[in-house]
C-alpha cells in the first residue's frame, strides 16, 4: 500500500504559491509578549514569520536588516513598544530614527518599500500582532520572492 | 580673493613659533595641474604650499591617520597639527571633534573659503578639453576658472567644470576655524541643495534598482571609498574581520558559527550590503566632501547614497553634519515629533 503523503508529493501539482519568509525582530518586553498572547489566545495567523527576540527595538542594528535581506528574507519586520512605553525609556525612539533612515535607503536603491516594516505592538495587543503578520504575509505573497539583495550562492 | 602668500605666511608663522608640529596643506603635484596633499614641518617649506581649484583632497583624513599613528607610538607627539581646510574639510574636522576623536586644542584650522566657486572635477575637465590636460588651473573672478594649456589660456565658467558637490555646497567658507582667508560665502546658487539625490529619487523603483544593481555589480571591493573617507576610522570594519581571522587551525565548525555580515567576494548582493552599511554608518556624519566618489575606479555615484541620507536628516530631523559641535549626533538623539506615520 502506498503512502498517501508520498503520492501527493510526487504527483504533478499546480505551481506552488510562494511562501514568503519574514524575519521579525521583536522586542522582549512588548512585541514578544504580544506574540505570546496571540499564541495563548489561539489566534490563527500564518507561520511564515521567524521571530527573533531582541532586548529592545533600539538594539536592532541596520546590519541585522541588511543581513536578513542578504540571507534571503522576503520581508523584515522590526517591532517594539509604543513610543513612551520602552522598558529602557527611549530605545524605541532611537530605533524609529535609525530605521526610518534604513527604510529610506532601501527605497532609494529600489527595493520594494513594503518589504521593510516597523510596528509598535504592546504586550496586550495579541490581535494586532496576528493582524500585522497576516498583512505582511499577504503583501509579500503578492510581491513574490525577494531576489534583489539575496546572495546568489 | 584668497592670496596664497597669506596661507604660506600663516603656516610659516605657526611652525616658527612652534605652535604646531606640522601643517597639512597642498603643494604642486608632479602630474599635470593637480595639487597634491603634503605635510610641512619646517617654516622654510611653507613656500611650497599652493591654493587653487585643484586642491581636491579632504585633508581631515590625515588628522585621523596621525591620530592612529600617535596612538600606536611609544613616544606620541601630542602637539597640535595645522590644517588647511576648505568648507567641507572644516565640517569634517567638526564632526571628528563632535565625536571626540581628538580635542579642539589638538588641531589648528587654517580656514580657506572657496568663495564663489570651489574645486574642479578632473573628469569634467577631461571631457571639456577632449582628453587634453591643462598645465595650470586658477581661480578667475567670482565664478570662473582660468585653464592654462599648451596653446594658450582659456576662461571657463565655474558651472561647467565644478565638482558636483561644490555645485550643491551650502557652506563654502569654513565655519570652524582659527584663522580664515577669503570672503565668507554660503550657498552659491549653481544647483539647489540635494539636487542630485532628488533627481535620482524621481526615477521609478524599477529604474532605480536597475541603476543600483549595475553599480553594485561593477564594484571591485577595492575599498578605496573606505580608505579615503575621514569618517571611516574604525580600526576594524564589519566587512573584513581582523580580530577573527581564519587561520589554518580554525575548525570548520568555528568558521560556520562565526558571524559574517557579508562576504568579501565582489558579488552584487555582497557589494550592496557593503555600500548600504557604509552609507548608514555615515548617516549624520558625512560632510559631503565627495572623496568617495572621486576615488572610485569604476565611477559608482557613492555620493548619492550619502547625500540622500543627509537630505533626510536635514528635512526630517533638521540635522546638519559638522554644523554644531555641541549638538548630539543624529543617531544618538531623537525628538518627539520624529516621523511615526511609517510605523504600523
Amino acid at each position: 500500500m502506498s503512502n498517501p503523503s508520498q503520492t501527493t508529493a510526487t504527483a504533478p501539482t499546480a505551481p506552488q504559491e510562494h511562501e514568503p519568509r519574514i524575519v521579525a525582530f521583536q522586542c522582549k518586553w512588548c512585541t514578544s509578549a504580544g506574540s505570546d498572547l496571540a499564541g495563548v489566545s489561539r489566534i490563527q495567523y500564518p507561520a511564515n514569520a521567524v521571530p527573533i527576540q531582541v532586548m529592545c527595538s533600539g538594539m536592532v542594528s541596520p546590519m541585522y536588516v541588511l543581513s536578513a535581506f542578504n540571507k534571503g528574507a522576503d520581508g523584515v519586520l522590526v517591532s517594539g513598544c509604543h513610543p513612551g512605553d520602552c522598558h529602557y525609556m527611549k530605545g524605541n525612539f532611537f530605533a524609529r530614527r535609525k530605521l526610518y533612515l534604513v527604510q529610506k535607503l532601501l527605497q532609494f536603491i529600489g527595493l520594494e518599500s513594503d518589504r521593510f516594516r516597523m510596528s509598535w505592538i504592546s504586550a496586550a495587543e495579541g490581535t494586532k500582532y496576528a493582524q500585522v503578520i497576516s498583512d505582511f504575509v499577504r503583501d509579500m505573497k503578492a510581491l513574490g520572492p525577494q531576489r534583489k539583495l539575496k546572495a546568489k550562492r | 580673493m584668497v592670496k596664497v602668500e597669506d596661507i604660506q605666511q600663516c603656516a610659516a608663522g605657526l611652525l616658527e613659533k612652534g605652535q604646531v608640529k606640522s601643517v597639512l596643506g597642498f603643494r604642486r603635484g608632479t602630474a599635470g595641474a593637480m595639487a597634491e596633499p603634503c605635510t610641512i614641518t619646517e617654516a622654510a617649506e611653507a613656500g611650497t604650499l599652493v591654493w587653487d581649484p585643484t586642491c581636491l583632497n579632504n585633508l581631515a583624513l590625515y588628522l585621523v591617520k596621525d591620530r592612529k599613528q600617535q596612538a600606536a607610538s611609544k613616544t606620541p607627539d601630542i602637539r597640535p597639527i595645522g590644517i588647511v581646510a576648505k568648507g567641507c574639510d572644516s565640517r569634517a574636522v567638526a564632526v571628528l571633534l563632535q565625536e571626540n576623536y581628538f580635542k579642539r586644542e589638538e588641531v589648528f584650522v587654517i580656514g580657506v573659503s572657496c568663495e564663489g566657486t570651489g574645486v574642479i572635477d578632473p573628469k569634467k575637465v577631461a571631457t571639456l578639453l577632449k582628453g587634453r590636460s591643462p598645465s595650470r588651473v586658477e581661480f578667475d573672478g567670482a565664478d570662473g576658472f582660468k585653464l592654462t594649456l599648451r596653446g594658450g589660456e582659456m576662461q571657463v565658467p565655474a558651472r561647467e567644470i565644478l565638482a558636483d558637490r561644490c555645485l550643491e555646497c551650502r557652506a563654502a567658507s569654513p565655519a570652524l576655524n582659527d584663522v580664515v582667508f577669503g570672503e565668507p560665502s554660503g550657498e552659491r546658487g549653481y544647483a539647489t541643495p540635494f539636487h542630485a539625490a532628488k533627481e535620482a529619487l524621481g526615477a521609478s523603483e524599477t529604474e532605480r534598482w536597475a541603476a543600483w544593481e549595475h553599480h553594485f555589480d561593477r564594484c571591485l571591493r577595492c575599498f578605496a571609498c573606505r580608505s579615503v573617507c575621514p569618517m571611516c576610522y574604525c580600526p576594524e570594519c564589519v566587512v573584513d574581520s581582523t580580530s577573527f581571522v581564519i587561520e589554518p587551525q580554525t575548525s570548520a565548525e568555528e568558521k560556520a558559527n562565526r558571524i559574517k555580515w557579508c562576504e568579501r567576494s565582489p558579488n552584487t548582493s555582497e557589494s550592496a550590503v557593503y555600500h548600504l552599511t557604509r552609507a548608514i554608518h555615515l548617516a549624520g556624519r558625512c560632510v559631503d566632501c565627495g572623496e568617495c566618489e572621486r576615488v572610485c575606479p569604476v565611477n559608482i555615484p557613492l555620493r548619492l547614497l550619502n547625500t540622500m541620507l543627509e537630505m533626510e536628516a536635514f528635512e526630517m530631523f533638521h540635522y546638519q553634519a559638522g554644523h554644531d559641535l555641541s549638538q548630539a549626533s543624529l543617531l544618538s538623539s531623537f525628538r518627539d515629533e520624529d516621523p511615526n506615520s511609517f510605523i504600523r
